[in-house]
Order: structure tokens, then sequence, then C-alpha cells
């Protein structure tokens, strides 16, 4: 078996008392897209910056085809970066920026022309050559980084956050142009973001972090559909929590029983819980539905509702106090619609709810 | 706003600021103006005065002697200011505003009292000379005074802090974001230094170089104390011409020199720069 | 990378060592002269064989060095008040005003600070020898306060600037007049301003030289041109003694312009 291409072994960063990363490990494969997601603060940006050199990690390792990135300057690594703020150079135009890791290595002045004018077709910016960097708007500035990062073949890409300046229209596009430039280069990308669905938008694979460990590694689906942790499941996607006792196991299913009598069968457990103890359970607002009678279902009375057009979200309180979220499909044009104060019964999905240990 | 109002409003404003324009104008143009009449009319009308000056070694060599003064000091200062600006910018709080305050401190001590101390400082007699006799470094004591020594330690001295300040202030506007970018480009230290660092700071580079170069030429005080009378400089001179001989006309002429010269200077930055780079400094 | 100062290396001791050099350089002297103030040898030897207050005592007993004194900071007052009066109206209307030539006129203001100030103090010399102003109080005033405008004007027009004009117009909405809006809302909001310019336009006077030089009279001396005619005759002690009292001065008013720093809201 090869070694992987990227590999983080046991990274810790300490500032202080402070880990700002701890205990992280990953391996990438070449030519993988990897997302590190999580809330401001998580410590994705720090890992970021110990691959490329600017952190020195407290412990552990990071592999580059086999060998340590840590002992190595990040002028000597030939790993290429985008970064959250614009850095190009200001006093060189948009070609002396893309050009300008070539001409630090010595390369002839035909082969960085050449270079040159691949890169900008590549971001599609030919046109842009000599233009200053401060007459290009935000996005053809990320565009130009982005050429000039990868100008010189580098084994890795780094980019932290590179697109949170850019308003949402633009930013859809040059997520975009990140994928398509992705599947033509076939370069290994780590990217970091707090938005999740730029995340689920362009990578294979994502690295939730939370506090400086890294929750749970998978693709988009595997987070969604199968949350390791309660912060995985609350962070992707919408959730609501209701607590409840599990009343009896069956392997990795069980029964749940709600405080107000109704229950659940066959609700997958996440970790190790014993009969009788709190859990908290998953429920996604799609997978609850509003059922034809009370007979078994949970009874809730609606708070508020938002009309979306193609489909009604709820928001209903359970007879102990809980919020839960549901989500109505609008079919039929003369459906009556649930109104605020009315007491629904709702039933939920119990193979798409997850219980995780201690009640909320 | 109603038509009439904004060029109300504006008048109004304009009054405000009648007082200081009545003072600059009075006190301060017209007697300028006033004193460059009188270098082309005493003695008599005509430019005699300017060929005088330019004609003569003597005055020839003052101003040779304070170009050379101003350049020399202008390239101790940004040598030794250009590590400190540095350093101060990048170090922790707490030692950079430490750096800081001694900067600061020394702008604003009395420039009698630190042209004093280096009076005392480099005398035959003084600490510098009797150390390095004690030392054993030297067996007769260095002419440190009244010489181009005495007058270029002097002034670096004073002005070290009107290099260090533009240089800081130009250094805190870069974003270390770029150089750590040059640096995954593949640039070394001294790739990036030459490459990126230098020509970003090259605005901040001529604002201190020149606001120095020009403070060195204009200095009066430094160079009178600590300068002998073969290395006298233009402030000097025209000090002398109008008080002590009391020639009018050559010493006015001389002045006029000095402010062509000045204000040449501040022309050719704002070309290279524009009018950002002169509010610089303070 | 050049502006991280974890990843510098070697030069990481270079730039400090050379940064200790260049303190020492500027603190050494300084420190040199408060120690030979309270020095016993009159030729100022160092380190000095004993201690002794005389110097202090010979200062405070000369009713020359005591005049000097009181006229340096009699003219600093007023040209202090003077300054930040004249100052705070041209800052209103060169960061309110839009009439033509605003930029140019800001710059006129300025020029006495950029200009070697050599050449301010021979034209004021004649102008005021005709008018017989040299050596008088009125004529070191005026020539002090174009010296310490430019100061008044840099720190009230960076307060103002700092202040938002809606609050001041808000005032006027609520019936007050401009001035009545100025003097209420806008002056107190900017006070911290007006003691910057009330404090660099003191130190501007007190400390200024060469004007000095050529204003003054043998009854009405300024503390500098009385040090400066005292340092061309010999290298007395008492001149120690003063500047260690000037250094001490400098540095609580410059703690007094820190406080003023961090008291404002950034």
């Amino acid at each position: 078996m090869t070694a992987p291409f990227l590999s983080i072994c046991g990274v810790c960063k300490r500032f202080g008392d402070v880990a700002a990363v701890d205990n992280i490990s990953l391996d990438v494969d070449e030519g993988e897209f990897v997302t590190f997601l999580g809330p401001s603060g998580s410590g994705k940006s720090t890992a970021l910056y110990m691959i490329a050199g600017f952190e020195d990690p407290s412990a552990g390792d990071i592999l580059l085809r086999g060998a340590s990135l840590v002992p190595v300057s990040p002028d000597k690594r030939g790993i290429g970066m985008v970064f959250q703020r614009y850095t190009l150079f200001p006093h060189l135009s948009v070609a002396d920026n893309i050009g300008f890791p070539l001409r630090v290595r010595g390369c002839a002045r035909a082969e960085i022309t050449a270079k040159v004018a691949d890169m900008l077709r590549l971001v599609r910016l030919e046109k842009f050559a000599h233009r200053m960097p401060h007459k290009l708007s935000g996005g053809q500035q990320q565009r130009v980084a982005l050429a000039r990062a990868l100008a010189y073949d580098p084994p890795l890409l780094l980019m932290d956050e590179p697109l949170s300046a850019l308003d949402k229209k633009l930013r859809e596009e040059i997520q975009f142009e990140i994928k398509r430039i992705h599947n033509e280069t076939g370069v290994t990308i780590l990217y970091v973001t707090h938005d999740q669905e730029e995340a689920l938008r362009l990578s294979d694979r994502v690295a939730l972090f939370n506090h400086g460990a890294i929750e749970q590694v998978g693709s988009g689906r595997d987070l969604y559909e199968r949350p390791a942790t309660r912060f995985v499941a609350d962070f992707i996607g919408n959730s609501s929590f209701l607590r409840a006792t599990l009343e009896r196991r069956d392997g990795a299913c069980g029964r749940v029983e709600f405080p107000d009598g109704s229950g659940l069968d066959g609700v997958a457990l996440v970790g190790e819980i014993a009969a009788g103890a709190g859990v908290a359970v998953m429920l996604r607002p799609d997978h609850v539905h509003l059922a034809p009678d009370a007979e078994g279902a949970l009874g809730a009375r609606v708070v508020a509702t938002t009309y979306l057009g193609d489909c009604l979200h709820v928001v209903a309180a359970t007879s102990w106090g809980q919020t839960i979220d549901a989500r109505v499909p609008l079919g039929a044009s003369d459906m009556r619609l649930p109104e605020v104060g009315e007491r629904i019964a709702l039933r939920c999905e119990p193979s798409r709810a997850r219980a995780f240990a201690g009640g909320k | 706003m109603r038509p009439g109002a904004a060029a109300r409003r504006n008048a109004r404003e304009f009054v405000g600021v009648a007082p200081a324009l009545a003072l600059v104008a009075l006190v301060f143009v017209l007697p300028v103006a006033a004193l460059l009449l009188r270098s082309v009319l005493e003695p008599q009308p005509g430019l005699q005065n300017y060929a005088e000056i330019f004609a003569s070694a003597t005055y020839l060599r003052v101003f040779e002697n304070t170009f050379l003064v101003a350049a020399l000091v202008t390239l101790v200062t940004l040598s030794l200011g250009f590590p400190v600006a540095w350093l101060m910018t990048i170090a922790s709080p707490t030692w950079s505003g430490l750096l800081f305050a001694i900067v600061v401190l020394s702008m604003w001590t009395n420039l009698l009292t630190r042209t004093y101390a280096w009076m005392v400082l480099l005398q035959n007699t003084g600490v510098i000379n009797r150390a390095l006799l004690g030392l054993g470094l030297i067996s007769q004591p260095l002419p440190l005074i009244n010489n181009l020594t005495g007058v270029v330690i002097g002034m670096t001295y004073i002005l070290l802090p009107f290099m260090i300040l533009p240089l800081h202030a130009a250094m805190r506007d870069l974003d270390p974001a770029i150089l750590r970018a040059a640096a995954l480009c593949g640039a070394t230290r001294g790739q990036a230094f030459r490459l990126i660092f230098l020509p970003l700071l090259a605005s901040g580079i001529a604002a201190g170089a020149l606001m120095v170069f020009v403070m060195a030429l204009g200095y009066y005080i430094t160079p009178a104390l600590l300068g002998g009378a073969a290395n006298m400089m233009l402030a000097e001179l025209i000090a002398q011409l109008i008080q002590s001989l009391l020639n009018w006309g050559l010493g006015a002429a001389a002045a006029f020199a000095l402010l062509v010269v000045t204000l040449a200077l501040y022309a050719v930055q704002f070309r290279a720069f524009g009018f950002g780079a002169m509010r610089e400094g303070r | 990378m050049l502006l991280d100062y974890s990843r510098l290396g070697w030069l990481r001791y270079a730039l400090t060592g050379v940064a200790a050099l260049v303190c020492a350089y500027l603190l050494a002297p300084i420190a040199v002269i408060v120690a030979l103030s309270f020095g016993s040898s009159q030729w100022l030897k160092f380190p000095p064989p004993g201690w002794t207050l005389k110097w202090y005592r010979a200062l405070l007993a000369d009713p020359d060095w005591l005049t000097a004194f009181l006229t340096s900071l009699e003219i600093a007052v007023i040209v202090a008040v003077l300054s930040t009066g004249i100052g705070l109206m041209a800052s209103f209307g060169l960061t309110r005003g839009s009439f033509r030539g605003r930029e140019a006129l800001r710059a006129l203001f300025l020029t006495p600070m950029v200009l070697p100030v050599v050449i301010f103090a021979v034209a004021l010399y004649g102008v005021f020898l005709r008018l017989h102003l040299n050596g008088t109080l009125v004529g070191f005033v005026l020539a002090h306060l174009v010296v310490a405008l430019p100061f008044a004007i840099i720190a009230i027009g960076n307060a103002l600037e700092r202040f938002d004009v809606a609050i001041e117009d808000a005032a006027v909405l609520c019936g007050a007049s401009r001035t009545q809006a100025r003097l209420r809302v806008t002056l107190p909001a900017i006070r911290l301003g007006l003691f910057a310019a009330a404090l660099f336009s003191f130190l501007a006077s007190w400390d200024e030289v060469v004007v000095a030089i050529f204003m003054a009279s043998p009854d009405l001396q300024t503390l500098p041109v009385k040090i400066f005619t005292s340092l061309r005759q010999d290298l007395s002690p008492v001149i120690a003694a003063v500047s260690s009292c000037l250094v001490v001065l400098t540095a609580l008013l410059m703690g007094a312009a820190a406080l003023l720093r961090r008291g404002r809201p950034t």
C-alpha cells in the first residue's frame, strides 16, 4: 500500500494554555479536494497555516509524499496558497504577478511568458495581462492569485476562505471556476471555509472542525446522513433535537420514548448508550411529517409558519416545551395549511433519526 | 439643500479660516516675500548678490558642505533607522511600544539639550575620548567636535526619529500576507526584500529621506554648536551675514537659494509619489 | 514572511542588535547629561567624582535663568491658547468647507513646519526691525504662533475628521444654531484633540530656538536663547541642570500626551 499523498499525523498547536489545534490526523489522496469546515476559531485556518509553514506545530508531523514538511521553510515547500485577503503585489501587473514565482526560480524569459499565458487562459483573464491589481475587482484579484499559486505546478494548493469577502452571486461563480480548475489541473486542494454550502458544493471530502479537533471526515452525504457526533448533526443541515429516554436497545438501534409518552422504534444509536439513559434525538425537518391522526404520533402546537413556495416551514412546540421543525411539502393547491396556535400531530421517520448520548 | 444654502455654508466655513489665513499671510508669507525682494534690491537693484554668492569660492564651499552633510546624515539615518522601524513594526506590542516611546521621547526632547549632550560627550576630554583612551584603543584624543564628524554624529542623533517614524508608518501599512504570499511563491528572504518589500516601501523611504535631507539642509543650531568654522553650513551663513555682517542683500540671496532648493525637492517628491507621501511623519 | 517576527531567522538578531544600539545611542547622551547635572566636577568629568546639588542651587539662585524661564512660560502659554483657538476655527473650515483651494490652503498653513526655520527667522527679523517689534512680547507671540499653528491644525484636524458630522447635524435638527451645536456638542467630543493641540503648541513655542535667537533682546530672552548663548561661552554644569529639568518636563508632557491618546476611543 502506498503512503498517502499528504499525511497530517497527530498535529497540535498550543498558544500558551489554549490548544488551537488539538491532535488532528488526516490523510489526503493526490488530486483530492478536501475542505476544512467549521465555525470561527475552530482551528481550521491554524491547521492550514501549519501546512503552509507560517506556524510551527507544537507536536505531530506533516508529511508530503512521505517527507516531513515541518523543518522546511515556507519558501522551499513549493506549496501554493490563496489567502482570504487580496495579496497580489500592488506594484506589479497581473502578468508580472503570475510570473513572479517563476522569476524567483530563475526561469527563462520565454518560459515565463508561455506559462503566464497558460495561467491566464486557465482563469479566463487573458485580456487583463497588463492591468494593475488595484484596477481589478475582488473576484478578478482572487482569480489572479489562484493563477499565481498554480504557476509553478505545486503539488498542493491551500485556500483560506478565499471567497468570504465577495458577494453571494460572485462567490457562486468563482466556486464554479475553482471546481473547473480542479478538474482541469488535478491539483490536490485543501480548502478552508465556514460556509457549509460551499464545502458541500466543492469538495470530495469534508473535515468538520470543532475547538481544534476534527469531529468527522467524510463526503457531504456521510456527514449529513450519518453524523458521528451531536456537533456534526447540528452544524450540517438543519435539525431539531428532542430529549428522550432510551427504553430498549436492539443492537445498534433502539426504542426512544419522549416525555409525553410517544416514542420511536428503530432509531439509530450513536455511541455506547445504556438502556434507560437520557438521549438527544436528532430529527431533520424534511423527515418530520404531518400525521393524519394523533394515534401514536407526537403532539405539538404550532408556534410559527413560514411560506417558502415549495413547502411550508413549521416551527412547533412540544408538550414538554422543546421546539421541533417540520417541512410540509405543498402539493395540492387547495391543501389546508396549519395555523399558528393550532394543535398538530407529527410523525417522524425513525430510520432517519439518530439518538446521541446525553439529553438536552 | 436649497441653492443659496451651500454657498452660504461655504462662506461661513471660509470665515473660520480667515484668522489663520491672516496670520500666515501677514506674519509668514509677507515677511518671506519681503526678504526675497531685498535680495534683488539691496544694496542696488539687480542680481549682483546671487552672482556674488555663486561666484565666491567661500560661499560655494558652504553650499557644498551643506549638501554633503545633509546627504551623509540622510544616508546614516536611513541605514540606522530602517532596521529600527522594521523591528518596531513586527515586534510584540510591548517591545514595539517601548521602542516607539524611546524614539518619540528623543524627538521631543529639547534640541539644545540634545546638542549640548554631544558637545559634552565629544570633547577631547569628554566621555568618549576618555573611554577610548582608557581602553587603550587610541593614544591621542580623537578630534570629534568642531568638524564634520561631530556635525554628522549630532545631526544624525537629532534627525533619526524623523526617519524612523515615516518608515514605520509605511511598513505598518504593508499587509504581512503579501510577504507571506511572496515566500510561498518561492522567493527567498533576499529576493522578497529586493523585489517586494523595498519597492512597496519606496514612497515611505522617500518621505523619510526627504524630510531628513530638508531638515539637515536648513539646520542652524546643531551645526553651529558642533561644527567648526571650516565646515559652516548654509543656515549659519545666512544668520552670520544678516546678524553679524548686516549684509541683508547677500543674506537674503542665500536664504532664497535655500528656499528654492527646498521647494524643488518637495516638488520632485510630489511628482514622484503624490500628496499622500508628504503627510508622513507626525 | 519578512513581516513575521518568528520567520526571520538570523535577521531577527541583526535587527534586534541594531535597534538596541540605536536605543543606546538615543538614550545614553540624555542619561549622561542628567548624571552630570548631579556630578561635582566643574569640568564635566564622567563618571562624576562625587555627587552634589550645587548646580541646581546655582540655577535657582540666578535671577537671569528664572526670568528666562518665566518669559518662555508666559509666551508658550499665550501661544498655546491662541494657536488652539485659531487652529480650531481654521480646522472647521478645512474639514467642513468645500470652497475651492481648500487643499492648497491646508498646505499653506503647514508650510512653516516644512520649510527651514532660519528663512522664516531672518525674514521676520527684518520686518520686525522696521516695526520695532523685536524684543517685544507681541513680536515673540506672533512669531511663535506661526511656528505652533501647524501642530494645532494637525491635531484638531485629525480629531474633527474622526468626529461624525451627523452628530452635529443632529444637534442642529434639535433646534440649536450651528455655533451652539459646535460649542456644546462638537467641542466636548473633540476635547482630547484640543488638549493635544494646546500641548504641542506649548512645546513648539517652549522649545523654539532659531526664531527666538533673532527676536531676543538683552531684556527679553526665552530659556532656549539663554541656553544657546551660555553654550557658546562655556559648558558649565548649570546648563546640564537646566537640560535635566527640560528633559523631565518633556517626559511629563509626553506622558500626558500618551494618556490623552489612550483616553481616545479608537
